[in-house]
């Protein structure tokens, strides 16, 4: 068929069409673009950071990446960002899809308060909670350990996948569970055996996001940790706010870039999972 | 197979109380339905038998045992849903095993069961699919054969075919009649259509509001309704009331002043409803003038809408008739055919025949 002999509507929704698609696309620009240049500096020297007009084109170096890693110990920062990043994912999705299940469906008064209690607990400034928790974790002697940080950032990734998750069983038909709770299984049989593998991509996508929650956490692992147990964004913290040397750009841009690959790999890896959760959220949320 | 007893029932809601003492003995290789407009109990007591509700109070015993406290696993039950409830991430061959394989049954035996009822509800080709990848009548077959496998003492089922379409609703309940006459096991069987439970079940229990209104043989809740609940809610199309006051043993006082004549005296006095059906009413040469309003034939019958007073009544009559709209007919019914409901309680009144 050409354009022509389609009716107008047609025609008109194909305008609308690529109207949305030039949109999408301008946002997407506006978005990376930040990232676009980190990353390019990361490659410049100082020097070339500061030309202006900035320049696209210079000789591109890996200086800034080789010396700065060696000096400031972040291959250490990296794997401690991976450590707390998976350990208070797995735990938050864990108890969190728990909960969440357990509010979706338990039958219990006031099941609905409790629910919204614990999400106003997120409504609390976490500056209001890092001093209080840096006194606790003193008076424990846990400071400056994966552990601490992990608790921590359970702290506010419970209630977000729990709230999440019970959005996403509510939307499970309830007959499921009975089934199978008829079939034989136990309360726990029919989650684990049922529930849990339906809500995969649910489970996932949630996973991802309190990972990334986690991974770019900066005021806590400020304040918990101190050398052993610190993680990347306090390294580039430390760096923006060198006031003895300044601000080094060549580093903080080769961190920063850094700290963003995994996210954007795993990501992609696990994109088909985030979009089905995303959208199954959508439609059945 | 076993036996279902359910003793003055009850369940509640906090303070709300939504089934009020009900009683039904159910005996062995029995079909029973329930039956009822939505929100009068029947889901929630097949949910208290299947143990997916507390019983607030009375007992429930299924095969002599008092099953009150026992988890929905240990009861040997088996129940169908009215949406199935398939295990997406299942194919219909997992899907039939489940409840084997939760038994730790030997591999074996588990395989020759499911094909045992695949092959009873020609499902053979199907065992390697999801259950998104069948039609509504497949998934339907799949959830029955999943109860089937289980070889369990009480089939309990939840308006299993109200998702399916008119057509396969009425095959599927021939199926359903037939598998139960070769496995002879009692059956408790949930719907809402007055026209499922009269096919399907040896005995029908009608609920209204939480309460049983009446339960029997199908044919005796259409011949003798004991209420006028009853007497509305069972017969296709519905029966036709006339409110009013006796005046006289036989004479019906309409509210628009219309005096009905009855072939025979009713006892007591005051306000009755009087309930003919519309297969029970004949055209007559003498009987009460009706003047006719619609004609709809079908073929094998023809249903006439009348007008008695302002009275509409609904006839229906074998083959085909000579009257035209505007025309006056004379109506007719046998004694036997008349139902009288006290005015005040809508309980049955019996007539001296």
């Amino acid at each position: 068929m050409t354009a022509a002999a389609l009716p107008p509507l047609r025609r008109r929704s194909r305008l609308g069409h690529r109207v949305r698609i030039a949109a999408g696309l301008f946002a997407c620009v506006v978005f990376l673009f930040p990232v676009f240049w980190m990353v390019l500096s990361s490659f410049k020297d100082q020097r070339d950071i500061f030309t202006m007009p900035p320049t696209l084109f210079f000789t591109p170096t890996l200086e800034t990446y080789i010396g700065y890693m060696q000096r400031a110990d972040i291959n250490r920062r990296l794997i401690n960002t991976i450590i707390v990043a998976t350990g208070s994912g797995l735990l938050s999705i864990a108890a969190g899809a728990m909960a969440g299940y357990a509010l979706a469906r338990i039958r219990l008064r006031g099941a609905g308060t409790i629910g919204v209690i614990i999400l106003l607990s997120r409504g609390v400034p976490p500056i209001a909670l890092a001093v209080p928790m840096f006194l606790v974790a003193r008076s424990l002697g846990v400071t400056d350990k994966h552990i601490t940080l992990i608790l921590a950032y359970c702290t506010f990734l419970i209630p977000y996948v729990m709230w999440l998750m019970r959005g996403f069983f509510l939307a499970l038909p309830r007959e499921l569970e009975e089934s199978a709770m008829i079939d034989g299984c136990s309360r726990f049989g029919a989650f684990f055996k049922i529930i849990v593998p339906i809500s995969l991509p649910g489970l996932l996508s949630t996973l991802i996001f309190s990972m990334i929650l986690a991974w770019e956490e900066l005021l806590f692992a400020l304040v918990l940790t101190n050398r052993h147990a610190s993680t990347i964004p306090v390294s580039i913290a430390g760096i923006a706010g060198d006031t003895v040397n300044g601000a080094n750009w060549g580093a903080l841009t080769a961190v920063g870039t850094i700290t963003v690959i995994p996210v954007v790999i795993f990501a992609l890896l696990v994109q088909k999972w985030l979009i089905q959760g995303l959208a199954d959220g959508a439609t059945k949320g | 197979m076993s036996t279902v007893e359910i003793r003055d029932v009850r369940k509640s809601y906090g303070q709300l109380e939504v089934i009020h003492g009900v009683t039904v003995d159910i005996s062995d290789g029995e079909f029973v339905a329930l039956v009822g407009p939505s929100g009068c109990g029947k889901s929630t007591l097949l949910r208290m038998i299947a143990g997916l509700e507390e019983i607030s109070g009375g007992e429930i015993a299924i095969g002599e045992r008092v099953v009150n406290h026992v988890a929905p696993k240990d009861r040997d039950i088996a129940m169908v849903f009215q949406n199935y409830a398939l295990y997406p991430h299942m194919n219909v061959r997992d899907n039939m095993g489940f409840a084997l394989r939760q038994r730790r049954l030997p591999r074996a035996e588990i395989n020759a069961r499911v094909m045992d009822a695949a092959r009873i509800l020609g499902l053979e080709q199907l065992l390697e699919r999801k259950p998104r990848q069948l039609s509504g009548g497949q998934r339907q077959r799949v959830a029955m054969g999943r109860a089937i496998v289980r070889q369990p003492t009480v089939f309990l089922f939840d308006e299993p075919l109200s998702n399916l379409d008119a057509k396969l609703r009425v095959q599927m309940r021939s199926e359903l009649k037939e598998l139960h006459q070769r496995l002879g096991v009692t059956t408790v069987y949930v719907t809402h259509d007055q026209i499922e439970a009269m096919t399907l079940a040896d005995r029908v229990v009608v609920m209204n509001g939480g309460v049983v209104e009446q339960m029997g043989p199908p044919l005796d809740l259409y011949d003798r309704p004991q209420s006028l609940f009853v007497a509305a809610f069972i017969g296709s199309p519905p029966m036709n009331f006339f409110e009013g006051t006796l005046a006289g043993a036989a004479t019906l006082l309409l509210d628009d002043d219309h005096a009905l004549q009855l072939p025979v005296p009713v006892p007591g006095e005051g306000r009755v409803t009087l309930g003919v059906r519309p297969e029970h009413i004949h055209l007559a040469d003498e009987g009460w003038p009706a003047v006719v309003s619609v004609i709809e034939p079908t073929g094998s019958e023809t249903q006439i809408t009348a007008r008695i007073g302002e009275h509409l009544v609904r006839v229906l009559v074998r083959g085909r008739t000579a009257a035209r709209p505007g025309d006056t007919i004379r109506l007719a019914a046998r004694p036997a055919d008349l139902h009288v409901f006290d005015g005040a309680s809508g309980r049955r009144r019996e007539m001296a025949l």
